[in-house]
């Protein structure tokens, strides 16, 4: 039994840490036993070692052979993966097309609407959708701006309409005017002419 | 040992752009080291080459899993340990791979018989080897013979660190006991 306070035979080997090798360096040197229990390892391993390697009878080889050979797929995968670069493109690639299912093909949250799934039919009926709006935009613009104008043009023409009918009004006092003015004056002729008549008759009698 | 590291990537790199020359060049550093690792747990020449050569083939048809090029060295020996348990299973389909003993290795004696390494010594330790269980066995061939760390022994053999600990631990205890009487009488 040793008394090493590691296994003398993980010490042989070289299995210990470091710091068990030193401790147990310093028990063997001061520890006759197990000295004597390493040189029967030692002479163990040794006489072992007396078993000497034969030389192998025939040497081994290939031929390049297709058989043999990887396919072209292989070669190429083999490469894909011996070469960072390219490797980082093809990780590159692959996340861009996880980005892309993902946002296809993501579950829709519990209490929110359905989103919409994004055909070619969809987008052109949203696009149509869109430029309809636009052009009734355009077209209420347009006859909301020839109605307004038109409206201006109303404006302008009963204005216009007004002021001739006051100057027409005003002309036509003018003329009654004038007109009771020569009357007046008639009258008064005839009148002053009555009194002249009236005059000369009392004067006869 | 570094540059060793980032050069063996530069060629999985390669070979994973179909390039089998620097397959090739990579088998060729490591085909010896996967051979004798499956010679050991195997115990027969044959088996392991030819596990050795489905191993180095089904590696280059998987190398595009290999996620980190710095451990290939554990990844391959798992596919080797694969490949070796499977030969068991096929040889022994009643599952009886744990007590597996290997088959008696043909021409042990001769196995880096040299000057410096005598006969007698390699008999005893192919011997004492073949006494322990096949997973005893195999940890002690990935840990003394192949260099790995506890933590790639774990991963290869797909086992916990502390299993891996406790499976060599008790191999080299029952070694060193059956290796004793040859170290007594001096041969090492």
């Amino acid at each position: 039994m040793s008394c090493s306070p590691f296994d003398l035979r993980d010490y042989y080997f070289k299995d210990l840490a470091e710091n068990e090798r030193r401790l147990t360096e310093v028990h063997v040197k001061t520890c006759a036993h197990c000295r004597e229990e390493l040189d029967r390892l030692r002479g163990t391993e040794a006489a072992l070692l007396a078993l000497r390697e034969e030389e192998i009878p025939q040497r081994i080889g290939f031929v390049s052979d297709p058989v043999f050979q990887p396919s072209a797929f292989r070669r190429g995968w083999d490469a894909l993966w011996g070469s960072a670069a390219r490797l980082g493109f093809a990780s590159a690639a692959m996340l861009s097309v996880a980005l892309v299912v993902f946002s296809l093909t993501r579950p829709v949250p519990q209490g929110a609407a359905p989103a919409p799934a994004i055909t070619r039919a969809a987008m052109q009926a949203e696009m149509q959708a869109d430029f309809s709006n636009r052009m009734n935009d355009a077209v209420a613009k347009a006859v909301a701006a020839s109605e307004a104008r038109q409206a201006r043009q109303t404006q302008d023409l009963l204005a216009a309409s007004d002021r001739r009918h006051a100057l027409e009004t005003q002309a036509m006092m003018v003329r009654v005017q004038e007109y009771l003015e020569v009357e007046k004056k008639h009258l008064n002729t005839l009148i002053l002419a009555s009194n002249n008549a009236g005059s000369a008759g009392g004067d006869v009698r | 040992m570094i540059f060793r590291a980032v050069e063996d990537a530069d060629l999985i790199r390669k070979a994973r752009r179909g390039d089998v020359e620097a397959y090739n060049l990579l088998i060729s550093r490591w085909e010896r080291r996967v051979y004798n690792y499956l010679l050991r747990i195997v115990a027969n020449r044959e088996d392991a080459l030819d596990l050795s050569q489905d191993v180095f083939l089904k590696a280059y048809q998987n190398l595009r899993k290999l996620d980190d090029p710095a451990r290939f060295a554990p990844w391959l020996y798992r596919i080797a340990h694969n490949e070796a348990y499977s030969l068991f299973r096929k040889r022994r389909p009643e599952g009886e791979t744990e007590e597996l003993q290997p088959e008696t290795m043909e021409g042990a004696a001769t196995v880096g018989g040299n000057a410096v390494f005598p006969v007698e010594l390699t008999l005893a330790v192919s011997g004492a080897l073949r006494k322990l269980t096949a997973d005893q066995r195999e940890t002690v061939i990935l840990k003394i013979y192949q260099g790995f760390k506890f933590e790639e022994i774990a991963e290869i053999v797909a086992a916990p660190v502390s299993t891996v600990k406790s499976r060599l631990y008790t191999a080299l205890d029952l070694l060193k006991t059956e290796l004793a009487p040859i170290k007594a009488r001096g041969v090492s």
